[in-house]
């Protein structure tokens, strides 16, 4: 809300300068957006404050002129209105027919509304005038639509000018629209109306919609020679539901939405209709026509002195409060109870604060106007139980940290992405009804596509070796909302060195951070090959929960990105790019971040390592062999690993080499040379028979 | 007298003080035992051999060449092995490039959040985890804004297509029924889950709410249409505004410096009555006024409030007998204003080189 400060000291008296004024406002609660000065005048100064939408009725010069009454304690003048003797507010008096005729049919969406006939010349509005528009950042049109606006703005009261030969009938109703009504308002749109509408329309057609706009065939017009002032107050909901409806916002519809003073369309007519008078652009018809109950009863709120201690922690005095609220235009009543040692008032609240309903809301105006810098520092005294983290943060945290040691870069990358970013891992992602672009259209199903984009964005800054991870939340159909890690590895797994020890990373790199992850997070964990649409056929894993009771859940993925997948989103694909995503939530659904660890006795015998080296098909998995070996050994096999695979000439074509190191060892005794012998051929055994192993 | 099972034991005895044997002398030592001229153990043995049958010299004479034989070689490899263990290492230049470790890093929005999670977990507070996607109960009714009220338009909404279950996981607690409305917006504020707290359990409470929040905000210079948020609530018989002041006092002074002041401004939030912007002296001049503070010496860090007694109201909590005071704060602004990244966009870039800077 632009004020003009020369505007306001019309009203109210400011003993201070511009700067200080806006200083003074804002520790008031009226927010300074910029102080603008008027050129040519060095005490004048255009003051933009925030107008928060509990106060609309500080969305005028007098509004706000209230508050710097309050602010200094200085007097408050109301505008000269110069009314006509024949309008009397609160009370229906019909004009004499034919000159205008209201109905209003939806008293409850319009419990007041108001208007005046006057006999007009259309011209400019005096210069004086104009100017306080443009410095108010409103553009004058011509001396009638100016005088609405200028009122508007003086006294937080829309109204609306009609040019009365065009209102059919001589008759304006206050009715819902029709079901599909058309009405091409002032801006130039053909608008189509629906039933849940309010209008104002004549004989014929709805001619404005109410609160929000009128219309172009009513507008005010160089020929215009007589006019309907209106002026109402409609029910912000309804005000703001169409206004929403229609994606029309206006100065009218942003004050009604938030409320004006039922009190003001009689008052503020008259101001309209004086100051035409008086700057000889018209003359009043007689008879103003006032619908609705304007003085309809008002709130009362009950306000404890006591709770005003107890709410801000320190004490405000009663004669102090009594003070602010009066200042403010509440009528306190419960004045003889001031000097009882806890005063109670019953507030009446004026027509332009419907803000205030509560006891709090008092509460905050007599803080507010005392200053908030009047209270004091304490702190909460409370007995409260001993405070937890929600055990998922404490996972993530210890997760985060796991994967910062490893040397990965953390990211926060959009919860919504593009729905083909999606589609890879998800076809049916959960969709997003108002997104601000294509970009933004989904909620992630997997953390890997904004991870993905990332690696994109550094690869394509020179930066070749890559280890970034995003630990956040995605959405899915079957699980819900669940928090997931993805981790994407591209570049090397040990950087190059003079020495010769580097290395580019490769899947196992990353299966062993999954490993790492299942460890910290007290799951067994482990990879089956799979297909996915985002990873290379053959290269890609499904990451599995095993359960104590042999079931397995799959948990996420980890593998090779597929050329296609990075491609589309501009990451180079000249050297491997590795992912892997765990959905942290299913992988540990049990997971206690204290648990305590009973611990195991040690071994206290030595353990007995057995190298076997066989030849397999190439394309049998090592888990089956493993699960072969373990099937066949006695349970004194403690552990099974490759530690060599080889392929080359030397073996028949489309089989393998595969070393395995097998260690054996009982808790209660030496094994003997005898015993694992005997294990060690079963298992050959057993790897013959299975998978036609043979022994190099 | 002499036989077989005799040169077993010695040969066993003598393995086992070769393994013991650690310096030359001891070596020399254990040499002179076993094959001395005059004392050794088995100059000892070959001069019994004469009292012999033929055959059995044969015999024990055979065994008794292998031993020495064995014993020979164990002194030989074992002399060979401490002279290489004393022999010096060949020098190394040790300004050579190592083999560097990879170095890790934590985002710095996230690393900012935790860092506010731990100030007001010292203070006591319970820190609270939730859902993303939310109902409009819980995201705007419970909060005083019904629908139609003109403060949904300050947090512009970003509405999902189709209900959404969260689950379980997201939401806590099932048996409270609280999780039983499904989802249909992306929470505007992490003031939603205190009203799932709140829905939970009585007074005292004293926790705070972090997470990700959305607004249908386009990208710019200081806007994301996703961000991250702390929000406070304390709640209590005697909980008061001077103890909101207090307590973000002490955050201010904890975060930024012990000198560090702080400014309440009244403001509006349909949750909070009174309601009051929270500044802190700006870190950059002091005071002084300067570009970050637009002359002004202080920077706005959030909203705070006393709980509006409908919130109480409608988590079924008496606001007569109780009070309480809510505050939130925006992480980017803090690290923007922390880490002197003058775009909000580069947070979300994850560019490594910024990253590094973070590392950790």
């Amino acid at each position: 809300m632009k004020i003009l400060v020369s505007w306001l000291r019309e009203y109210v008296e400011v003993p201070v300068g511009t700067d200080q004024l806006a200083s003074d406002l804002m520790m008031r609660g009226f927010e300074v957006a910029s102080i603008e000065p008027v050129p040519g005048r060095p005490d004048d100064a255009v003051i933009d404050f925030e107008i928060t939408a509990n106060r609309p009725d500080c969305l005028s010069v007098f509004g706000m002129a209230r508050e710097v009454s309050v602010a200094y304690g200085t007097p408050l003048r109301m505008p000269d209105s110069a009314a006509p003797q024949d309008v009397a507010v609160g009370r229906v008096r019909p004009s004499p027919a034919p000159v205008l005729r209201v109905t209003v049919e939806r008293a409850d969406l319009c419990p007041v509304y108001c208007a005046a006939v006057m006999d007009v010349s259309i011209g400019p509005s005096p210069a004086w005038l104009a100017e306080r528009l443009v410095l108010s950042g409103v553009r004058p049109i011509n001396l009638i639509v100016d005088v609405t606006n200028y009122v508007l703005l003086e006294l937080n009261q829309p109204l609306h000018a009609f040019d009365h030969a065009t209102v059919g009938g001589a008759h304006l109703m206050v009715r819902t629209a029709r079901d599909g009504e058309p009405l091409t308002t002032l801006d130039g749109q053909e608008r189509t109306l629906s039933d849940d509408m309010l209008v104002i329309a004549d004989q014929h057609r709805a001619q404005a919609v109410a609160g929000v706009m009128g219309g172009a065939e009513t507008g005010i017009t160089p020929t215009t020679s007589t006019i309907v002032i209106e002026s109402a107050c409609f029910e912000p909901a309804q005000v703001r539901r169409t206004r929403r409806r229609l994606g029309l916002s206006t100065e009218a519809s942003y004050r009604f939405e938030r409320g004006t003073d039922p009190s003001m369309p009689a008052v503020a007519l008259r101001r309209a209709v004086a100051l035409i008078a008086d700057l000889g652009a018209g003359t009043a018809r007689p008879g103003v026509i006032v619908v609705g109950d304007a003085a309809r009863s008002a709130r009362r709120v009950s306000l404890r002195w006591a709770r005003i201690g107890r709410v801000l922690g320190m004490q405000v005095p009663a004669d102090e409060v009594e003070r602010i609220l009066t200042a403010l235009g509440f009528v306190l009543d419960g004045a003889e109870s001031r000097h009882a040692t806890s005063p109670v008032w019953e507030v009446t609240v004026p027509g332009w604060r419907g803000d205030v309903t509560r006891e709090e809301d008092l509460i905050e105006e007599v803080a507010r106007c005392a200053g908030y810098d009047r209270l004091p520092v304490t702190y909460p005294s409370m007995l409260a139980p001993p405070a937890r983290v929600a055990p998922r943060l404490v996972r993530d945290a210890r997760i985060r940290d796991l994967l910062v040691g490893a040397g990965f870069a953390e990211c926060v990358t959009f919860t919504f992405i593009e729905q083909r970013a999606a589609a890879p891992f998800d076809p049916a992602p959960i969709a997003i009804a108002n997104p601000l672009s294509e970009l933004f259209a989904v909620l992630r199903p997997s953390v890997l596509p904004g991870l993905i984009d990332a690696l994109s964005h550094n690869r394509r800054r020179e930066q070749r070796d890559l280890r970034l991870f995003e630990l956040g939340t995605r959405f899915t159909s079957a699980e819900g909302e669940t928090r997931s890690l993805a981790v994407g590895w591209t570049g090397a797994a040990a950087a190059e060195h003079w020495s010769g020890s580097g290395r580019a990373v490769d899947v196992y790199d990353v299966i062993g951070l999954v490993q790492r992850v299942a460890a910290a997070l007290h799951v067994r964990l482990d990879v089956e090959p799979t297909e996915h649409p985002a990873l290379v056929s053959g290269r890609a894993g499904r990451v599995v929960r095993v359960d104590a009771d042999g079931r397995r859940v799959p948990v996420g993925l980890v593998g090779d990105l597929a050329p296609t997948v990075a491609e589309a989103r501009g990451l180079p694909t000249s050297d491997p790019i590795i992912v892997a995503e765990v959905d942290l939530d299913l992988a540990a659904p049990d997971y206690d971040p204290d648990r305590t660890v009973i611990s195991q006795p040690l071994p206290r015998h030595p353990s007995v390592i057995r190298d076997l080296s066989i030849v397999v098909p190439a394309d049998l998995p090592a888990a089956r062999v493993r699960g072969t070996i373990h099937a066949a050994a006695p349970p004194t096999l403690v552990g099974v690993r490759e530690f060599d695979r080889y392929q080359g000439t030397a073996l028949p074509a489309g089989s393998v080499s595969l070393s395995l190191r097998l260690t054996f060892r009982a808790t209660e005794r030496t094994l003997t040379d005898g015993e694992v012998h005997a294990a060690t051929d079963a298992i050959v055994a057993a790897l013959v028979a299975e998978h036609g192993a043979a022994l190099r | 007298m002499l036989d077989i099972d005799a040169l077993t034991r010695l040969r066993d005895d003598f393995a086992d003080s070769l393994g013991k044997v650690s310096t030359a002398a001891d070596l020399q030592l254990l040499r002179d035992t076993v094959l001395g001229r005059k004392a050794g153990a088995i100059t000892a043995l070959y001069g019994t051999l004469g009292g012999l049958s033929t055959d059995r010299k044969r015999e024990v004479g055979r065994a008794l060449n292998e031993l020495k034989a064995f014993v020979e070689a164990g002194l030989d490899a074992r002399k060979t092995q401490l002279e290489a263990a004393s022999a010096p290492m060949p020098s190394a230049d040790l300004t050579l490039a190592p083999r560097p470790l990879p170095v890790g890093s934590r985002h710095p929005l996230n690393a900012m959040r935790e860092r506010i999670e731990r100030i007001f977990a010292r203070m006591g507070y319970e820190i609270l985890d939730g859902p993303e996607t939310e109902d409009d109960w819980h995201n705007f009714e419970a909060l005083n804004m019904p629908a139609d009220h003109p403060a949904r338009d300050t947090q512009d909404t970003l509405y999902l297509q189709q209900p959404f279950a969260q689950g379980t996981r997201a939401t806590g607690d099932a048996r409270s029924g609280v999780s039983l409305r499904p989802a249909t917006l992306l929470r505007t504020h992490t003031s939603a889950m205190q009203i799932r707290y709140m829905e939970r359990g009585a007074p005292p409470v004293r926790i705070i709410a972090p997470g990700r929040v959305y607004r249908r905000d386009n990208l710019d210079l200081t806007h994301t249409p996703m961000f991250q948020q702390v929000e406070a609530l304390v709640v209590g018989e005697d909980v008061t505004m001077a103890d909101l002041k207090g307590t973000l006092l002490g955050f201010a002074r904890e975060f930024f410096d012990q000198r560090t002041p702080i400014m309440f401004k009244p403001s509006f939030f349909p949750y909070t009555e009174p309601s009051a912007e929270v500044f802190v002296g700006c870190q950059s001049c002091f005071g002084s006024g300067c570009s970050m503070c637009k002359r002004t010496g202080w920077i706005e860090i959030g909203g705070s409030g006393m709980v509006h007694p409908s919130v109480f109201e409608a988590v079924g909590i008496d606001p007569e007998r109780y009070t309480g005071f809510a505050f939130g704060m925006g992480i980017e602004r803090l690290a923007l204003l922390a880490h002197r990244v003058d775009d909000i966009r580069a947070f979300y870039e994850n560019d490594l080189r910024l990253l590094e800077q973070f590392a950790s």
